[in-house]
């Protein structure tokens, strides 16, 4: 019963799913935020899964680590731009951001 | 040997275009120098490739993985259009020094003058048909930068987006015959494909050889593509000179002659080149009748000339469009040049504006007159030589409609050239400040003007160096005194100089043809519209941009409407690996 990859199988299902719910639910740009977040770390976790089923634990590992490193980059740069894009437009709400448009 | 003197030729030029650009435009007379130096230097290493000449593969580089082999073959075909682009660029430099004194941007005009002559040159030497494609497009590029150089004026930068947006059109055609090619034969090396077309599936050969025609007719301005050029005008007077009539319209002429051998049993294609060469020569010299704007008049008979190629190509006559088309790269770029000269001196380029010339700017009459008589194909000239070879090629190889449409047109010829020679130097002089060529200008034009008279003694050894090196051309080796007696012989020469004398008388009478000019003057008003093409493209412009704007509803903005399109996406991809798996 306590199969090891099947476990991280579903955590990395319950990761992802919860993230892309949130980035479709939420209308927050910090939640945005945290939700891409939450989905990457379904997506480091598949990588560390993909290289133990592959038998290749180091590449697996080593990927996911290059991943965590660029990953916080994109978290503090998003949370820069969210705040400067709150001191230029007064609001985070992405349905009041859609000047890209026109 | 070879393979140094290619790797100079595009390398030296590409070399000056980096380091003309990186001094920078404070240094101006730095960098005309740098710019004739590395222009000179690749056009000397150019005819000397000339002299090395061979039919087999001197550079292989190994770009890995589905780009295959990178080769370059110093073929006749290849060497002498490398030598074209490069010692007309060159000239084309020389006189920019003088025509684009002063303007700002210097090292933006002559870095991309650069590029692109080092672009032509890989073009014409490349055997790999993928790195055609890349050549082919970075000629397009320079082109489109260099129409769009007075990127403040809102019709420069429209005539440079048209031509981008059809050569690209055109581009689409030769990449998917590079793939056909691929997927045929599993390299892009089409030599072994031209020698041995069989290799191909005739189906696939035959959308290869239209894809080309495609690719050929919209780099090259022929119907029904032509509409880019007379637009691409805006561009400063020496690169019309250089792109827009001597080289990199020939690409298209290139591609055709190149690929003969391979499509000449593909059903329905001759006749399809025949058609395209024929239509665009005829209706483009009815348009240049009735232009104004000298630039402009230039253009419609560049298309007109590169129509007669065309027409050469499909009936079988190789060598005649390349002897025409080396005719066609002097004397036309001597016009452009002598007609940036007269631009640069009035500062208009309207025919009607100008009128009595010829007494203040005697050197310019002289140049531009032997031009222009190479153009109407009067004796001696190498215009005359080529010209009747083509017409020759037609009589024998096509049927005889084309060729009696292709007489007409070398009347019509005549005729506008008579036309733009009268309007420009003679008639009533304008009271304005008028100067000569300045002496850089002269640099330039001199050495066209006697290539224009003497260029066609070279014919004997340009048909035995395309004989020696094309094996699967089927060119007849020929002396330029048999050519001098071919031409001579032949009646078809007489009965083009009559329509040519025609041409000529028609233009003398005007004065009393005034009845036949009235019965033609609908004629002028379609031409003026140019038969209707330039509707049908703002019509599929606008539809173009119709459809953008219906389709903007589409792009909400809204994030979360992304992340459903995303994973619909995702969603899908994965049905199909779990289905195909």
């Amino acid at each position: 019963m306590t199969n090891i990859p099947m476990i991280i199988m579903l955590a990395v299902l319950g990761l992802v799913g919860v993230g892309f719910y949130a980035l479709l639910a939420t209308r927050n740009l910090i939640k945005v935020i945290i939700a891409l977040q939450i989905l990457v770390k379904g997506g480091l976790l598949a990588m560390v899964l993909a290289g133990r089923i592959q038998g290749q634990v180091m590449v697996g590992q080593s990927m996911a680590l290059t991943a965590i490193v660029a990953d916080t980059i994109v978290a503090v740069v998003g949370l820069a731009l969210a705040v400067q894009v709150r001191k230029h437009h007064g609001t985070i709400d992405l349905k009041q951001l859609t000047k890209l448009k026109r | 040997m070879a393979s140094t003197l290619i790797l100079l030729v595009i390398g030296l030029s590409w070399l000056g275009a980096l380091l003309v650009w990186w001094v920078g435009d404070k240094r101006s007379a730095l960098q005309h120098a740098l710019a004739i130096f590395f222009s000179v230097a690749s056009g000397a290493a150019s005819i000397a490739l000339i002299f090395n000449a061979s039919s087999s593969t001197v550079i292989n580089l190994d770009a890995g993985g589905v780009f295959g082999q990178f080769t370059f073959v110093a073929d006749g075909l290849g060497v002498y259009l490398a030598a074209i682009a490069t010692v007309i660029g060159s000239l084309a430099v020389i006189f920019s020094v003088n025509y684009m004194h002063g303007e700002k941007g210097l090292g933006r005009y002559y870095a991309m003058v650069l590029f692109f002559i080092g672009g032509m040159a890989g073009l014409v030497l490349t055997s790999n048909l993928l790195l055609m494609f890349l050549f082919w497009e970075i000629t397009a590029l320079c082109s489109y930068a260099l129409i769009a150089f007075h990127n403040d004026d809102p019709k420069a930068v429209a005539g440079g987006i048209k031509a981008l947006i059809i050569t690209q059109l055109g581009g689409i055609g030769l990449l998917a015959g590079a793939l056909i090619l691929y997927s045929q034969t599993g390299s892009y090396d089409f030599n072994q494909m031209i020698a041995n077309p069989g290799i191909i599936n005739p189906r696939l050969l035959s959308g290869m050889a239209f894809g080309c025609l495609i690719a050929a007719a919209a780099k090259s301005a022929q119907f029904p593509f032509f509409t880019w050029l007379p637009d691409a005008m805006e561009a400063p007077t020496p690169i019309s000179a250089l792109i827009h009539a001597a080289t990199m319209v020939n690409a298209g002429v290139y591609l055709l002659a190149r690929f003969y051998p391979a499509f000449e049993a593909v059903p329905g294609w001759k006749i399809s080149v025949i058609l395209v060469g024929m239509i665009s020569a005829f209706i483009s010299a009815i348009m240049a009748l009735f232009a104004n704007d000298l630039k402009r008049v230039l253009a419609y008979s560049t298309i007109s000339q590169l129509g007669y190629m065309v027409f050469a190509i499909g009936c079988g006559g190789i060598y005649a469009s390349q002897f025409h088309l080396l005719s066609h790269s002097v004397f036309k770029a001597l016009l452009f040049l002598g007609a940036g000269a007269i631009i640069h001196s009035v500062g208009t380029r309207d025919m009607r504006e100008m009128g009595g010339l010829g007494k203040k700017m005697p050197f310019t009459r002289f140049v531009f007159i032997i031009g222009a008589l190479a153009l109407a194909g009067i004796p001696i000239l190498n215009g005359f030589w080529s010209k009747e070879l083509v017409l020759e090629a037609g009589l024998t190889g096509g049927p005889v409609w084309a060729y009696a449409i292709m007489l007409i047109t070398a009347g019509l010829t005549a005729f506008y050239t008579f036309r733009m020679v009268w309007m420009v130097f003679y008639g009533k002089p304008s009271e304005k400040h008028i100067h000569d060529a300045q002496p850089a200008m002269k640099v330039a034009l001199a050495p066209l003007a006697l290539g224009a008279v003497v260029a066609w003694l070279l014919a004997g050894p340009f048909a035995s160096l395309l004989q020696s090196t094309l094996p699967a051309h089927n060119i007849h080796p020929a002396s330029t005194m048999e050519v001098i007696v071919e031409v001579i012989k032949a009646p078809a020469t007489y009965v083009a100089l009559a329509v040519v004398a025609l041409g000529l008388v028609s233009w003398w009478q005007r004065e009393n043809l005034a009845g036949v000019s009235k019965a033609f003057k609908w004629l002028g008003t379609i031409a003026e519209n140019s038969f209707g093409f330039e509707a049908v493209n703002k019509f599929i412009v606008r539809e173009t941009q119709a459809t953008a704007e219906e389709l903007r509803d589409t792009q909400t903005g809204l994030l979360n409407w992304n992340i459903a399109g995303l994973l619909i996406g995702l969603i899908a991809v994965i049905i199909i690996l779990v289905m195909g798996g």
